[in-house]
């Protein structure tokens, strides 16, 4: 102990190499995370638009099996390559629900905010960090692998949704399945990993003072989702490992000519799957929290309810797995049962809406940038809410199961509402985590254009499932032509929104108004980050915050 | 709060778990120091039963067939990493430093989170509690002892400028 000293930390004198490939800070690996998930965003959305493309007009046009076209050809001179199709639905589904929208709110935004909300100093294992981080990385590699290995039909790629359903992924040939399989896997240890790091930190971490009924609400909905992942994600890589011994070892778990069982596949993903929602769209709840008492200039109204809210759809989430699944074949009282918890979820999901609108009442409300998603995010999530309900009901289902119906009710709760939280939290922190602040105007049209142009994408979707369309084909009657037609330049403009919004950032983050003091919004953004300069600087917290600072009453 | 005061009035003896004795006396002042964690043992207890209990209802399911094999070493897996972090977390720090102040003897002891221990004494008379802005702020060390130590290095800023007022009044009061 003689005259140790603690290392020196004042610059920032890490190279380019060192800081970005082997960072052991939770800011940068939040800002990895972030970027990594936009790449991967990126291509994931690509293959909508050439879907939406494809889906535009009867008849098939660009997928053809004499080779992928970019200008419409003669339905004569082409043969539908469904292999194709199925391969682009296949990875938009594993993208987007693994590789995009969990990395970017739990893994982008959890790594960056949560500890400096908690007041800790970085994550309580900042080297596993790192190592969840590029298990993420190895993960998107293995899934866009995936996409070009020798699949089934003799083609690359491998189509059998993400869901990955026994008896199709067992029997899908070629090593594309195997890998998509091992992308999952890996993404899923990655954040089992992260999970574990993020439950740690929170308990073990907090500021002196920092009761668990103080913690600000974004750190919850990030310790929420951690335990969500801790208990499903188990259950998805033993159902995905008997998958791979089904398919590479001669074990029959889901084949029924060796005695196992289908459905149970079904059961074990769904399991997964259900609170997988969870995951993506609660740390969106955080940001939006957060977003709206600044705008609102109130401080969030009802806090507890608004915690335990999560808590109880967190709970319930588990408990609804089969609702995936009405047409699997299960008795009129598995059915009720699973009815009835699925409503339940509209109570505490309800709880959260009155409230956002209750911290909103009596408010000044400004209509910067991040308010005009969170708004889009209430409005949309909301409507997607709706539809749930209407889905909910084991009846109804039979008539709306895998139709454009469930197509458009989890785009509008996921791409509609986890995605706008995202942009609201990218429009939020990004003066914080960037020292610069976009313009305004361009956030704001960012906003207007992806608003209706994924409304227009997504909302004639209902009437295409309630006419009878089936989800997961590349092309349809003439009798559907229309609301298709319309879905589709929706997408391009939601598309072109997207396009927009990557200038927007290389704008700001080369040329951007600089912004250096800690808090540019208003008093009512109260966290603990807002106390840091912007951007904030290598080392944060290294002397615990004290309560003054956080615990500010407004009430 | 990581510095407890241990409340030594009133007794006869000292308490038991103290790391260092002298002279088979109370000692007049006595601190244990330690880094600020916020999870109590009663929360391990929760986390583990919770995440347990949670893994535990989608083996009812399986229970009885093949696939409980498939399942459940990713669920062992999962409580043993938990497990394994937390308490690490926990032992990560696990530093202790304990001052104890007699009429004629300053002793610090160091136990560190591998369990090593390092003693330090000196005369309180000779002590002095020295203060500078490197590498922290507000850095105490000891002097007039057999090598100038370090003190409370993990505490925060005002916590060892609050330690340094405290134990210089102590040392003032000293017969």
């Amino acid at each position: 102990m003689a005259d140790a000293a603690i290392e020196g930390h004042d610059h920032d004198e890490r190279g380019f190499f060192t800081r970005w490939f082997m960072s052991t800070n939770h800011k940068d690996i939040g800002i990895l995370y972030l970027f990594t998930a936009a790449l991967m965003g990126f291509i994931s959305v690509a293959f909508t638009v050439y879907m939406r493309l494809e889906l535009m007009n009867p008849g098939v046009q660009y997928m053809c099996l004499e080779g992928a076209r970019f200008i419409a050809q003669d339905v004569a001179n082409c043969t539908p390559n469904g292999h194709l199709w199925n391969v682009l639905i296949t990875g938009h589904g594993i993208l987007m629900m693994f590789l995009v929208v969990i990395p970017a709110l739990f893994g982008g935004f959890g790594n960056y905010f949560m500890p400096l909300q908690i007041g800790a100093p970085d994550m309580a294992f900042p080297r596993m960090n790192n190592l969840s981080y590029w298990m993420y990385v190895v993960a998107c590699a293995l899934a866009v692998a995936s996409l070009l290995t020798p699949g089934g039909n003799d083609q690359l790629g491998s189509g059998v949704g993400w869901v990955l359903y026994a008896p199709l992924s067992t029997s899908e040939a070629g090593m594309s399945m195997d890998f998509a399989i091992f992308a999952v896997h890996m993404s899923g240890a990655s954040s089992i990993l992260g999970a574990i790091n993020m439950i740690t930190t929170f308990l073990n971490m907090r500021t002196p003072g920092m009761t668990l009924h103080k913690v600000p609400l974004f750190a919850w909905s990030i310790f929420v989702t951690a335990w969500l992942i801790l208990l499903a994600l188990p259950v998805l890589a033993g159902a995905i490992t008997m998958l791979l011994t089904d398919r590479n070892f001669g074990t029959t778990f889901f084949d029924a000519a060796g005695g196992g069982d289908p459905v149970l596949y079904q059961h074990l993903l769904w399991f997964f799957g259900h609170p997988e929602v969870y995951i993506v769209v609660v740390p969106g709840f955080g940001i939006i929290s957060h977003v709206i008492a600044t705008f609102s200039r109130k401080p969030i109204f009802g806090y507890l309810p608004m915690v335990y809210a999560m808590v109880a759809i967190g709970a319930l989430g588990f408990v609804v797995w089969a609702h995936h699944m009405y047409t699997v074949g299960m008795s009129l009282t598995q059915q009720s049962y699973f009815m009835l918890a699925t409503m339940v979820i509209a109570v505490p999901t309800g709880i959260k809406i009155f409230s956002w609108i209750a911290t909103m009442w009596g408010g000044s409300i400004e209509f910067k940038t991040p308010m005009l998603w969170a708004f889009g995010f209430l409005f949309l999530f909301t409507a997607g809410g709706v539809t749930g309900i209407v889905l909910s009901q084991a009846g109804i289902d039979r008539a709306y199961h895998d139709t454009y119906y469930v197509v458009a009710h989890f785009h509008y709760v996921m791409s509609l509402g986890a995605v706008f939280a995202i942009f609201a939290g990218i429009y939020f922190y990004l003066p914080k985590m960037s020292g610069r602040m976009y313009p305004e105007w361009a956030g704001k049209l960012h906003f207007w254009a992806m608003f209706i142009g994924a409304n227009i994408t997504f909302f004639p979707q209902h009437f295409l499932g309630r006419q009878g369309m089936p989800r997961r084909y590349i092309d349809y009657p003439e009798a559907f032509a229309y609301w298709n037609y319309v879905s589709s330049w929706g997408a391009f403009l939601s598309f072109a929104s997207f396009l927009f919004f990557i200038g927007v950032m290389v704008w700001t983050l080369g040329w951007g108004r600089r912004v250096t003091e800690a808090n540019p919004w208003n008093e009512y953004a109260d966290t603990l980050e807002w106390t840091l300069p912007s951007p904030p600087p290598e080392h944060t917290f290294e002397i615990l915050p004290k309560q003054e600072e956080w615990d500010k009453a407004h009430h | 709060m990581p510095i407890q005061r241990i409340d030594l009035t009133g007794r006869a003896s000292d308490y038991p778990e103290a790391l260092s004795t002298y002279s088979d006396t109370t000692p007049k002042w006595r601190v244990l120091l330690y880094p600020h964690r916020s999870l109590p043992a009663t929360g391990f207890v929760w986390v583990i039963v919770l995440l347990s209990a949670g893994l535990a209802l989608p083996l009812l399911g399986v229970f009885g067939t093949n696939v409980l094999w498939g399942v459940l070493p990713f669920m062992m897996l999962t409580v043993a990493a938990t497990w394994y972090f937390i308490m690490r977390s926990y032992r990560d720090g696990q530093i202790v430093e304990e001052l104890s102040l007699w009429n004629d003897q300053l002793t610090l002891v160091r136990v560190e989170p591998k369990g090593a221990r390092k003693d330090w004494q000196a005369n309180p008379y000779w002590v002095q509690v020295a203060e500078r802005d490197e590498p922290v702020k507000h850095y105490l060390t000891l002097k007039g002892g057999p090598r100038e130590v370090e003190l409370g290095a993990f505490l925060s800023a005002d916590e060892r400028l609050e330690l340094k007022t405290m134990l210089e009044r102590e040392i003032l009061q000293l017969a």
